[in-house]
């Protein structure tokens, strides 16, 4: 099956359309999606804040760190489940979409970005932590992140307009 | 409302650059992004701060020193988001006054804001957070309620 078939597939499936014909569910789910954004995206660009130096400068990262990413993930949980039902709905409509492609790169890198992190400049956070300033590369990271996950937002608003 | 208000409305609905916004294929998208992120920005520090509120979160922090790191952000992301939704409303005054879950979303707003920025900004500043009591939570929970209800009120407008 190709990737549209498979997206004209989804569409078709009992819980697609289910959302797609309720009054309330499109709306409830639409909404939540949005309204995740703090908890999930508003928390991650707190730490990037830290890591650039423009807010909460004093103060232990790696603790700030972990603060953040426990309370994100049930953000990102909330926000996988119902951007996964939203792109149900309408799958072969964002399939063709360049702002849902966008944003589905922009994800992607956003990805890789805290990997590196986790893997390669986490390990080091104890040399810098207590001083307060972050090194370049973690200062690109945060950087990254923050405009990455402002482009994802753009971007989902934007691919609705075009639906 | 009086009718000087409404004619002062229904000109600036017809200014040149509103009904560029208006009109044109990426402006109200445009308007409707920054909306978003400022949005993002805004309950993102309503959260951190309530949730220190609460002492559940950002523990190395005093609150007033949470407080005073998320202020500029935060009025920043609230001078972002009433300017953009002010951009939205004058592109089409009447249909957003004839809108009850627009005018559910400014009486809960100017709640919220006065609550969190006037009434509340002494109790913030003043350390409560320094020992854990039951009535840090419940103003967590309600603050936290009442900012995230004008959220939702918002995305009401565009289903009622």
């Amino acid at each position: 099956m190709s990737l549209l078939g498979w997206c004209q597939w989804l569409e078709h499936t009992s819980l697609a359309t289910a959302v797609s014909e309720s009054v309330w569910l499109f709306p409830l789910i639409e909404g939540s999606h949005i309204l995740a954004l703090p908890l999930s995206v508003g928390m991650i660009l707190m730490f990037d804040f830290r890591l650039l130096g423009l807010a909460f400068e004093t103060g232990p990262a790696a603790r700030m760190m972990a603060d953040v990413v426990r309370w994100s993930k049930y953000g990102f949980a909330i926000m996988f489940v119902t951007g996964g039902i939203l792109f149900m709905t309408q799958a072969s409509k964002a399939y063709g979409n360049g702002f849902f492609r966008t944003k589905l790169l922009l994800l992607v890198i956003l990805a890789i970005n805290a990997a590196v992190y986790q893997l390669v400049l986490y390990p080091k956070m104890p040399q810098w932590d207590a001083r307060g300033g972050a090194p370049l590369g973690a200062r690109m990271c945060g950087a990254v992140s923050l405009v990455g996950w402002i482009g994802v937002i753009i971007c989902g608003r934007t691919m609705a307009y075009q639906f | 409302m009086t009718s000087s208000i409404r004619s002062f409305l229904d000109w600036c609905s017809h200014t040149a650059t509103i009904v560029y916004i208006r009109d044109s294929s990426y402006g109200m998208p445009a308007v409707q992004s920054v909306h978003l992120v400022a949005l993002t920005m805004l309950l993102a520090a309503m959260l951190v701060l309530n949730l220190r509120l609460a002492a559940v979160s950002m523990m190395d922090w005093s609150l007033p020193a949470v407080e005073r790191q998320l202020r500029p952000w935060a009025i920043g992301a609230l001078t972002l988001v009433v300017g953009s939704g002010t951009l939205m409303f004058i592109g089409n005054p009447p249909k957003y006054l004839a809108n009850a879950a627009f005018l559910f979303k400014m009486a809960a707003l100017a709640l919220a804001v006065a609550c969190q920025f006037v009434v509340l900004r002494r109790f913030f500043t003043s350390d409560p957070a320094i020992r854990r009591r039951p009535i840090n939570v419940a103003i967590a929970v309600l603050s936290l309620t009442l900012w995230f209800s004008v959220g939702w009120a918002g995305r009401a407008i565009a289903f009622v």
